[in-house]
């Protein structure tokens, strides 16, 4: 009897260690569905960068896409440039991983991968993992290359581009 | 030197960076910015009530507001520097953020609402201290009062969730579009 008591109080313990270690890894894995994002495409641009907005849960990056070419960037029927924009972690998250408002100024060229939003709006979330590469300064990569492709890059995040089609 | 170009040195400065860069900064500051802002609303909160006759005025409205409205000060105080910390992380975006705008606005309003009541309105305490309902004057101050600081915690929280994207290319000579 007093075996079943110790055994039934262990595995209240237990139960109890286990909600508690779920509870403490699951925000650091994830604080929210991506839902919003299919996350079933990918496309992979290389753009430059007009503005960052290193916000503290999502830093985002907002590029203009290169043409094919890599000779200009890609325009609106109004002949301006067409903004996406890249988010990922938090701006601390972010900064410790090489991504800030000092490290991508404006005019900065850069390769990345997306998975785009569901709503047609022109943002998405960062693919990770995947490496975002940063080209020389006002070096653009050739035709349908991307930034890793450039002499004197920077790689961020380690590994490799993203897997994407159509590369843009 | 212009607005746009404050906002931005606020940006640009160490104690942004600072705030942007460290793992721990922002959640010690958010989290101390909203003990700060708790403190406030829950002291301001037993006052107004108190002027709107809740529960009862058998307790003198200068005993509860000079025992409670310090504390307001000081947790006024806190809020202050911790919400500059986190407006200092990322001022460009905030300063064109309507729910932030908004929230600044509803937080002068809350100002210009307590400094008529000290100004004006609590002159005549010795009248309404205790034992009798305050003035109509009074109980407008305190609804006022209430329904102000609601508005900056709504706001507050709203912020969070519109600041959305801005597509806008910033009109800067170091983008360069064709190569």
């Amino acid at each position: 009897m007093e075996m079943k008591k110790k055994a039934g109080l262990f595995q209240v313990a237990a139960s109890l260690a286990l909600v508690a270690g779920v509870a403490a890894t699951a925000p650091a894995i994830a604080h929210h569905s991506f839902a919003l994002y299919n996350m079933e495409q990918t496309l992979m641009f290389t753009g430059v960068v007009t503005r960052v907005n290193p916000d503290a849960n999502h830093l985002q990056i907002f590029f203009a896409p290169m043409n094919e070419e890599r000779k200009n960037v890609q325009r609106g029927e109004d002949g301006k440039p067409v903004i996406w924009a890249v988010e990922m972690t938090g701006s601390a998250q972010a900064a410790a991983d090489g991504i800030s408002v000092g490290t991508f100024p404006p005019g900065t060229i850069f390769s990345v991968g997306l998975h785009p939003l569901r709503s047609g709006e022109k943002a998405g979330a960062r693919v990770n993992p995947g490496s975002i590469y940063k080209c020389p300064e006002k070096k653009p990569p050739a035709p349908g290359m991307q930034c890793d492709s450039v002499e004197g890059h920077v790689t961020i995040g380690g590994g490799q581009l993203p897997g994407a089609a159509p590369a843009r | 030197m212009e607005f746009a170009g404050l906002v931005n040195d606020i940006q640009a400065s160490a104690i942004g960076e600072w705030m942007r860069s460290s793992l721990k900064a922002m959640p010690v500051v958010e989290a101390t910015h909203v003990l700060a802002a708790t403190m406030v609303f829950g002291t301001v909160l037993i006052v107004d009530l108190r002027l709107l006759g809740i529960p009862n005025a058998t307790r003198a409205f200068t005993r509860i507001s000079d025992e409670l409205l310090r504390l307001t000060w000081w947790a006024f105080g806190l809020a202050v520097v911790t919400g500059s910390l986190m407006f200092a992380a990322n001022a460009n975006t905030y300063v064109i953020n309507t729910a932030f705008r908004l929230k600044m606005l509803a937080l002068l309003a809350a100002g210009i609402n307590m400094a008529i009541f000290q100004g004006a309105t609590l002159r005549g305490v010795g009248g309404w201290d205790v034992g009798v309902a305050p003035p109509r004057a009074a109980r407008l101050a305190g609804l006022l009062s209430i329904l102000l600081w609601v508005t900056v915690i709504m706001l507050a929280r709203w912020i969070g969730f519109t600041k959305g994207y801005n597509f806008v290319v910033p009109d800067d000579p170091n983008i360069k579009f064709d190569f």
